[in-house]
């Protein structure tokens, strides 16, 4: 019985780092299991993001008038493509500035955990047009 | 018999869910070293075992083998790894599974482990109610990363429940319905026929049910009603006001915008809701009781959380000269605040009445012992088999459904049930039924069991108190654990924040700090000697005594370097939310009056962290060192309002 959490844990951290080793490609249509994941990435996004990126993350929110540069499209599929899922939550993490980018985004980092960076980054995945 | 033991544990369906497991683990696993661990997986029962916990075997990883494994993610059930949530992973072996999630633990067969049958004594929650798990630890009234059950809880609040039914922490409630004593005084029969027979129709606002009346039974409480006698200080009030003359309702339609009523009050729909309409209120009460009402709305309900506004005897006749002319049923018949000629023998009907039907409950106060409902201690750990479904033979015989259909069409089960109906939509239901299912028979232990917030008020008792009674600024402001959440304000701390003399400023005259929330703080009419009280008492009493007068004592003189705080003002895009001078974002507050706003103990230690102050604070966490939060407040502190006779507010 003991043994097998800690085998289950040694099959995951394998599975982890093997996943790492080779990029894996942005999921486009997020699988079944994450609805719960993408709920939450959906709440954060409106809690933190909505107000410069808009609701549906075009950029378009209301303070977004305010900013030059403009805040990014996020649907933009040519945007899209060309972030991995490891640099959007950096970008999240560590801001505009940590990204050589406009320090208008703030870093969210210290703000937002982990697991939440991540539903952001599955959420904004379904902001793909 | 023994014989057979053996052939039938391996007949178990378990072990071909596990065999199965085995060949999915090895197609997924991503190296061979990893497929072989699972491919020697010995079949066996799995189980979490937590004697602490209600002596919890939760055997449900038997078949849910994937829970704790990232590489299970997207697996079809019953492998697929558990979403991430606040507790899990890291919390599987401190609360197994069935603590959150109902169902049989010690059962190894799907249809026993999750309760699928309708004697089963725990079923397994529905996915859509699953926070009812939640609540069974997390009592208090809103719960963190549990919006459904927070909402429940706070409707089961908001409607009245706990007014005839008894259940656990919920003893000494009181609903804020009005006491009826001056109601003969107020509206007129007409009027009260028609609110009894459909109160929702009347006021989209109110929280009254409708208890589904018959027109005689509508008679009899009408004549009780009008029969109760007026308090002697109430009756003087409205006779008094009677005999005062009109006033100017062009000025007083001005002064209802300014006043800012729309904050709680809705006109045509339009406005917060959480108090009465007022689209049509000249036809809903007479205008003597207008006036007494605006000038003490305490007096005639002392729960009301409606603060006593300092309006002259001109603004009242003003308003309610508008109220006259503009808000009001102008389709109604021109006897609809006429009184009633009482009868004594339908009075005493209605007066019956009043006690059966279970109106007494929310409009006079109910004792311990004297609940007319059946009590809900337990409710969500009742047995399908135990609930009574009468006359509804189309429900699913299960206990959500039972509830579901208990909070929205009670009277549908039998005749002669008294409950009345609430008009919940889909999700308010949901939310309701999610709410009672957290109510379990026996509470979890002591371990187990978050701390409920529930702190002294910290209110002080004298001349303060009173006067933040009058102004009721605990309706939407939090001091402490106490008070209403409409604003995004808490009072707790406010004494660290604000300069005394800007407070009492903005008291008299409040403004929206942030320039995309509409102003929503009533004006008060606050007089200045009341405004320079409050002040003074926030300044002195509601201090965090971890935030520092003065943020640069014993640091270096170049901590407090402004022109290096200007270019990290610049640096981490803070112009991006806020305002300094002509630019910035509309998203935080204005910074341009800091200095004359803010006191620098406080920029201090809300830039460490703005989290502290409030968890929902937008404004993100930069990570500062103490040297930049000190210079950034430095830089801050040399911003301030431009004199006075200058416009004061930036919009």
């Amino acid at each position: 019985m003991r043994a097998i959490p800690s085998l289950l844990m040694a099959v995951s951290i394998l599975a982890l780092s093997c996943g790492r080793a080779a990029p894996a490609p942005a999921a486009a249509t997020p699988r079944q299991s994450n609805r719960y994941e993408l709920q939450l990435g959906k709440e954060v996004f409106q809690r933190y993001c909505v107000g410069c990126h808009g609701d549906t993350g075009a950029g378009d929110g209301f303070n977004s008038f305010n900013l030059d540069p403009h805040p990014r499209d996020l649907g933009d599929p040519a945007f899209q493509r060309s972030k991995s899922n490891a640099d959007l939550a950096d970008a999240i993490r560590r801001g505009g500035a940590g990204v050589g980018l406009t320090s208008l985004m703030p870093p969210w980092g210290h703000t937002i955990d982990e697991r939440h960076a991540a539903a952001v980054v599955l959420y904004i995945r379904s902001l793909r047009r | 018999m023994l014989a057979f033991s053996p052939v039938k544990n391996a007949l178990r369906p378990y072990r071909a869910i596990q065999r199965q497991y085995r060949r999915i683990g090895v197609a997924r696993a991503p190296s061979m070293k990893a497929g072989e661990a699972y491919a020697s997986r010995p079949i066996a029962i799995q189980q979490i075992w937590i004697p602490e916990f209600e002596d919890r075997i939760d055997r449900c990883t038997t078949c849910h083998l994937g829970v704790a494994d990232a590489a299970m993610a997207g697996a079809p059930q019953p492998f697929r790894e558990h979403p991430a949530t606040v507790h899990t992973p890291r919390d599987f072996q401190r609360f197994g599974c069935t603590a959150c999630h109902g169902g049989e633990g010690l059962a190894t067969d799907e249809r026993d482990a999750h309760g699928n049958t309708s004697d089963a004594p725990s079923p397994i929650l529905p996915t859509d109610l699953i926070e009812a798990g939640c609540g069974r630890c997390h009592m208090a009234d809103s719960v963190r990363d549990a919006p459904t059950l927070s909402r429940g809880r706070e409707l089961m609040a908001k409607s009245g429940c706990y007014a005839c039914h008894a259940a656990r922490g919920h003893e000494d409630f009181r609903s804020e319905a009005p006491p009826l004593d001056a109601l003969s005084m107020k509206t007129g029969a007409e009027w009260l026929r028609r609110w009894l027979s459909d109160p929702k129709a009347m006021d989209a606002n109110t929280s009254m049910p409708n208890f589904r009346l018959e027109r005689d039974e509508i008679d009899a409480l009408s004549h009780y009603l009008f029969s109760r006698a007026v308090p002697s200080e109430l009756r003087r009030a409205i006779e008094t006001a009677a005999a005062e003359p009109a006033g100017d309702a062009v000025r007083g339609k001005t002064l209802f915008a300014e006043s800012r009523c729309i904050s709680c009050h809705t006109v045509d729909g339009k406005g917060n809701g959480s108090a009465p309409e007022l689209g049509k209120v000249a036809s809903r009460a007479t205008r003597p009781w207008l006036l007494a009402f605006l000038r003490d709305p305490q007096a005639f309900n002392p729960r009301t959380r409606m603060p006593r506004y300092n309006f002259s005897d001109n603004d009242l006749h003003d308003l309610v000269a508008y109220f006259e002319d503009e808000l009001r049923d102008f389709d109604a018949p021109a006897n609809i605040l006429e009184p009633l000629r009482v009868k004594t023998r339908l009075a005493e009907r209605g007066e019956k009445l009043f006690k059966t039907a279970g109106c007494f409950a929310c409009h006079g106060g109910v004792k311990e012992g004297e609940r007319f409902g059946p009590d809900l201690y337990g409710i969500g750990a009742r047995k399908a088999t135990s609930l009574d479904f009468g006359r509804r033979s189309d429900l699913s015989r299960t206990l959500t459904a039972w509830l579901a259909a208990k909070v929205t069409a009670p009277r549908s089960f039998a005749s002669g049930l008294k409950m009345p109906a609430f008009t919940f939509d889909a999700g308010q239901q949901r939310a309701v039924v999610a709410a009672l299912l957290a109510m379990a028979a026996t509470p979890v232990p002591e371990p187990y069991r978050p701390a409920v917030l529930q702190q002294a008020s910290l209110v002080p008792a004298g001349a303060i108190g009173a006067l933040i009674s009058r102004y009721r600024c605990l309706s939407c402001h939090e001091i402490g654990s106490r008070g209403g959440d409409i604003s995004t304000a808490p009072l707790t701390f406010e004494g660290s924040k604000v300069n005394r003399d800007w407070l009492a400023k903005y008291l008299t005259v409040p403004y929206s700090i942030r320039p995309i929330l509409p102003e929503r703080m009533p004006i008060l009419h606050m007089t200045n000697e009341d405004a320079a009280k409050l002040a003074d008492a926030i300044d002195m009493l509601y201090v965090d005594p971890s935030i520092p007068d003065d943020p640069f004592a014993g640091h270096p003189e170049s901590d407090h370097d402004a022109a290096e705080g200007e270019r990290i003002y610049t640096t981490l895009g803070c112009r991006a939310c806020h305002i300094i001078g002509a630019t910035g974002g509309y998203y935080g507050p204005p910074l341009t009056d800091t200095r004359t706003r803010l006191k620098p103990g406080w920029v201090f230690h809300y830039l460490q962290n703005p989290q502290r102050w409030r968890a929902d604070v937008r404004c993100p966490n930069y990570g500062l060192t103490d040297t930049d939060a000190l210079r950034l407040t430095a830089y801050l502190e040399t911003l301030s309002a431009p004199p006075a006779g200058a416009k004061e507010k930036i919009r």
